[in-house]
């Protein structure tokens, strides 16, 4: 049961790269949207407060007026600009051309405009019928203290950060919901596996030891031939079997990980597989540096060079070769097969894929060899060309 | 080149004496007889016109072609001095009188 919930919950890399995805696009939507909300929000908060200011400035503006109107009249006998303390003020004739300002932002103004702000000023443009003193337009300045301003950013961050949390919230649901159906299928994938894992591992050990018990030299020739078959349709079956395992189990198992001496292990699993090639008549070429060791879970070695020989038979030709190389810190599987395109190499890692639905298999292997070169820092370099086989390499840093 | 100064400004002193003689010559004799000061006129000019491009083009119109639509002058003033005559002055005499109009009433500068 724990075996099941370990890889049930585990999310693989297609699902999380679509997961990402979606959350992007969806974040981005989401963004696009409060930005375009707040920018309403704002110039909402703004003209209201202007119109709430505009009233006092009315008043201002008449106050000016009047003043500018006496002194119209009265200019001849005394000139003193009317001012009052709760405000600033300016006056512009028809071609804008400043009379006279007693505005702390004069460079501000702007006389096609009603009402607006500039330079943490609120300036207001009246246009008179009668032009005292010349004066067409006067402005009247008073401070903006800015209060609109900060209550406006605090509601738009506090109700925008909600409301993004609540859309985040929304999106992750959504895409549970989306997603739910692929789950399941790889769920079942995986619940078939382990029940087939499971149901495999009597009937295939029982065969092996058998095989082994066989006297062959007292069978005929071919008597022997047709044994010589079972034993490699029961070590293929074998060889899937371990990999199920791993994929099912290897979550919950640690790494036993001691100085394996990877060019015995190496050598006896060319020497494994050669049987196995020998269906395919395809011959084995090793050039094993001796004594080369590695600190690492001899089982998970095994299992990733058994993958990468296992591809070499299973994607070759009849009558092909196997190269086998190994140095300190790289090792070369390379074969005479059906070879990869550029895109399949890139997606040749994902669990389930196969490149040739005629070779059989689950397209299990270079998952499993991608999960250990992982654990171990290992890293996999892929060489193909299509129609002439693939070079595999294996580096570590030695 | 202390002779050219001298001279230079001898010359401009004497152009700007000819300039405000073309507006006292001109306008302040007949105004003198009205109660209605140039002063006023001006202030009439800026309250309907507003800025100095406006009041000299309103007023070089009125002075070469004086209506009584376009005139400034309240009716009673109209009917009992009349409207004032054509201009005879060329257009660099009416413009220079204009201009000297404009520059000693103007309130650009003046308000405290």
């Amino acid at each position: 049961m724990s075996v099941s919930s370990a890889t049930a919950t585990s999310i693989y890399r297609s699902e999380r790269i679509t997961l990402l995805r979606f959350l992007g696009l969806y974040a981005f939507m989401v963004l696009l949207i409060m930005i375009l909300g707040s920018t309403i929000y704002f110039k909402l908060q703004k003209d209201l407060m202007l119109q709430t200011k505009r009233l006092e400035l009315e008043e201002y503006s008449k106050e000016l007026i009047d003043g500018l109107k006496l002194l119209h009249i009265y200019f001849d006998r005394y000139r003193t600009y009317p001012r009052n303390p709760l405000y600033r003020s300016a006056i512009y004739d028809a071609d804008y051309v400043q009379i006279f300002s007693t505005l702390k932002h004069p460079e501000g103004v702007q006389l096609k405009k009603v009402i607006y702000t500039t330079d943490n000023v609120i300036q207001y443009i009246h246009v008179l019928d009668s032009y005292y003193l010349g004066t067409k337009y006067t402005v009247v300045e008073i401070d903006d203290d800015r209060q609109w301003f900060r209550d406006t950013w605090r509601d738009i961050l506090l109700y925008g950060g909600v409301s993004l949390l609540l859309f985040m919230g929304a999106g992750l649901l959504l895409m549970r919901l989306f997603l739910a159906p692929m789950r399941h299928a790889i769920h079942l994938l995986d619940r078939f596996i382990k029940d087939t894992t499971h149901e495999l591992n009597t009937p295939v050990s029982a065969i092996l030891s058998n095989i082994e018990m066989i006297d062959r030299s007292r069978l005929d020739p071919k008597t022997a031939r047709k044994i010589r078959r079972i034993e490699i349709g029961a070590r293929t079956v074998s060889t899937i079997y371990q990999d199920l395992t791993y994929l099912a189990l290897h979550h919950q198992i640690a790494s036993q990980d001691t100085d394996v001496d990877l060019s015995r292990l190496l050598a006896e699993r060319v020497d494994y597989f050669k049987i196995l090639g020998e269906s395919k008549k395809i011959s084995f070429q090793t050039d094993i540096q001796p004594g080369i060791k590695l600190h690492i879970d001899e089982g998970k070695m095994a299992r990733l060079i058994d993958n990468l020989l296992s591809n070499a038979v299973k994607y070759n030709r009849v009558g092909g070769e196997i190269f086998v190389r190994l140095r300190p810190g790289e090792l070369l599987i390379g074969d005479s097969g059906i070879g990869m395109e550029a895109d399949q190499i890139r997606e040749a890692f994902g669990r389930y894929k196969r490149f040739d639905e005629s070779a059989g298999g689950f397209g299990i292997g270079l998952n499993i060899v991608a999960m250990i070169a992982k654990e171990y820092e290992m890293k996999i370099d892929i060489r193909s060309q299509k129609g002439h086989g693939s070079e595999v390499y294996v580096r570590w840093s030695v | 080149m202390e002779r050219l100064t001298v001279t230079f400004l001898l010359t401009a002193s004497l152009f700007a004496a000819a300039d405000v003689n073309v507006y006292e010559q001109n306008c302040v004799p007949c105004h003198r007889r009205l109660p209605v000061t140039l002063e006023r006129f001006f202030f009439d000019y800026l309250l309907q016109y507003s800025s100095e491009r406006e009041v000299k083009k309103a007023l070089r119109r009125y002075l070469k072609h004086p209506k009584k639509k376009n005139s400034l002058a309240t009716e009673e003033l109209v009917e009992r001095y009349g409207l004032m005559p054509r201009t005879t002055l060329n257009d660099d005499d009416l413009r220079r009188a204009i201009d000297i109009y404009w520059e000693r009433y103007k309130v650009f500068g003046k308000i405290e």
